[in-house]
């Protein structure tokens, strides 16, 4: 489904990742680890078009969407839930949700998506007509992943979805993100928690100063001493 | 046509204030009339600047070019090519959104942060008050005169103090109308969600440039117009007053006061504050200079300090408050509903 080739991109003209190959079959979650600064959340950006490559190819789907903008490729589905939430603070939950649900392509089941969100993060429909920024940090983590499922996500890219949480709100998001992926949606999982990646994921890539140095299926990566060495930088 | 637009065209509550300051000539003294087409007009500016710096969160000090180019460009081709002023209006209208156009673009281009944007937009209206006074065909240092308002519609002319007035009052009422249309589209969620988080925004398909641009274009056009009868109202198109950065100063403080990104609250901000400084300067300017300056800072000190996101949610407040008896289902059905 997702396919990157070779791909270098940065902040003026300093890359922060290179050469960088990764694939994504449908239905597939993947993982991302690597420690702070590793590139995760560039790579991510300039999945979503936020960063521009500087060199390499990003396909979807046998597309080449290297140079869309951000809006081209979040109406082909490919939906980043940011870092650190980024809800919009001062909009009410539910015009967070309509709010996503404006492009092209998720438009015409704007209503129907409403109801599948709700029913999946029930939270959320008990805060309705609460301003966003007043939400828990776990409640704002399940309203970026219903912003981004109303988005018409097909691949969800979610950065550090753990960070910041209390243990019992990360369980409930992996559960919620467990859950997505059983229905087949593709999820690409970027995390810096490692044993909690390893256990939710089939494959997963290791990014170490913007080069990846490990890839494979969870128990390799896991039992793989780079891993190891990626984390603590030795 | 949306929900919101539909519902505020719908609302007895608009209709019975605008017939009421329609009605206002037919008892005001003209001195009070002054005051009330003063308001009017910084209602209407309120509220056209308050698509960029409310909805938007992009706080713009370049509003005063806008309403210069209404005032000022406008007169001049009319009197000095002897282009019709309701023309002459578009033209300055038209110039306005594309520099509007140009200023959104420099933003977006080199990512301005907030203060930075702040910044580039006054050092644009300092530039553009020393092109006037420095340039005769807008009338330079000493300004235009254009020929008296004897009411002769099809040369922008609105007959004096009454007709200005409901011309304006048109036109103001045709400026909240924008904000209530905006609020309740997807620009208008696109603006606000730009304003609360640009990156967040981007990553759900919002597009930045076409939608400052377009919030900046909207918001330049309709503060072009007001300058327009408002330089037509003076007949007096004098560039101190209306290229002057201080302009600006006062429709961000009547906005702020009144309540930043909502419909209603940059013109209840200038609906109370202008009659406020005209009365207090009136009563006050000859005792002792500067008095009424000072105890008009001081009211507005105090209003920001009880209610910093301005006197429009504190009023709501006050309404909920009364209400609470009898709890509306209405307001509960629907939370984000907009009055």
């Amino acid at each position: 489904m997702l396919e990157v080739r070779n791909l270098t991109a940065g902040y003026g003209g300093v890359p922060a990742i290179e050469g960088v190959s990764l694939r994504l079959d449908k239905g597939e979650i993947v993982g991302l680890l690597g420690a702070n600064n590793a590139g995760k959340t560039t790579l991510i950006n300039c999945l979503s078009g936020i960063v521009p490559a500087m060199s390499g190819a990003i396909l979807f789907e046998g597309e080449d969407v290297t140079k869309l903008a951000p809006k081209h490729r979040v109406e082909r589905g490919i939906i980043q839930v940011p870092e650190g939430r980024l809800v919009f603070p001062e909009m009410s939950v539910r015009e967070n949700l309509l709010l996503a649900g404006f492009n092209r392509r998720a438009r015409p089941h704007r209503k129907a998506e409403l109801e599948r969100v709700l029913a999946l993060l029930p939270r959320l429909a008990e805060r309705m007509g609460q301003m966003a920024g007043t939400l828990s940090g776990g409640e704002q983590q399940m309203l970026a992943i219903g912003r981004g499922l109303m988005a018409g996500a097909r691949l969800l890219m979610l950065d550090e979805p753990s960070l910041g949480l209390a243990p019992r709100f990360v369980q409930y998001i992996f559960e919620i993100v467990d859950k997505l992926n059983a229905e087949g949606l593709t999820i690409l999982l970027v995390e810096q928690n490692l044993a909690l990646t390893l256990r939710h994921t089939r494959r997963c890539y290791v990014l170490e100063r913007g080069k990846l140095v490990v890839e494979g299926p969870a128990d390799v990566v896991k039992a793989d001493p780079r891993t190891r060495s990626a984390y603590l930088g030795l | 046509m949306n929900d919101s637009l539909r519902r505020t065209l719908l609302s007895p509550f608009f209709w019975l204030a605008f017939l009421a300051i329609a009605a206002l000539p037919f008892v005001l003294q003209s001195y009070y009339l002054h005051i009330v087409i003063l308001a009017l007009i910084y209602v209407a500016l309120a509220s056209a600047w308050n698509i960029v710096g409310g909805i938007a969160g992009q706080i713009s000090l370049a509003h005063s070019l806008f309403v210069g180019m209404g005032a000022m460009v406008a007169s001049a081709l009319f009197l000095k090519l002897g282009i019709n002023l309701w023309l002459a209006a578009l033209i300055a209208a038209a110039l306005s959104a594309l520099m509007g156009a140009i200023i959104a673009f420099l933003d977006w281009r080199f990512r301005l942060g907030h203060l930075s944007f702040a910044l580039v937009t006054l050092a644009f209206a300092e530039m553009g008050e020393i092109v006037v006074v420095g340039w005769d065909f807008l009338g330079g240092a000493s300004g235009l005169f254009l020929p008296r308002d004897t009411g002769q519609f099809l040369q922008f002319q609105f007959g004096g103090g009454e007709g200005v007035l409901w011309a304006m009052l048109v036109l103001a009422a045709a400026c909240i109308l924008v904000n209530v249309a905006i609020l309740g589209s997807p620009l208008g969620y696109y603006l606000r969600s730009i304003r609360d988080n640009e990156q967040a925004a981007q990553a759900i398909g919002v597009r930045l440039l076409r939608n400052k641009m377009l919030a900046m274009m909207i918001s330049a056009v309709l503060t072009s117009l007001v300058g327009t009868v408002y330089v037509r109202y003076l007949t007096f198109a004098d560039p101190y007053l209306l290229v002057s950065p201080v302009i600006t100063i006062e429709i961000v403080l009547f906005a702020t006061v009144g309540g930043l990104g909502r419909a209603g609250g940059p013109a209840l901000g200038a609906l109370l504050l202008v009659p406020l400084g005209e009365v207090l300067r009136g009563k006050l300017g000859g005792v002792l200079p500067g008095l009424h300056y000072f105890i008009y800072g001081l009211i507005v000190i105090l209003v920001i300090r009880l209610s910093p996101a301005g006197l429009l949610p504190l009023l709501e407040r006050a309404i909920a408050r009364l209400r609470r008896k009898q709890p509306s289902p209405q307001i509960i059905a629907n939370p984000t509903a907009r009055p």
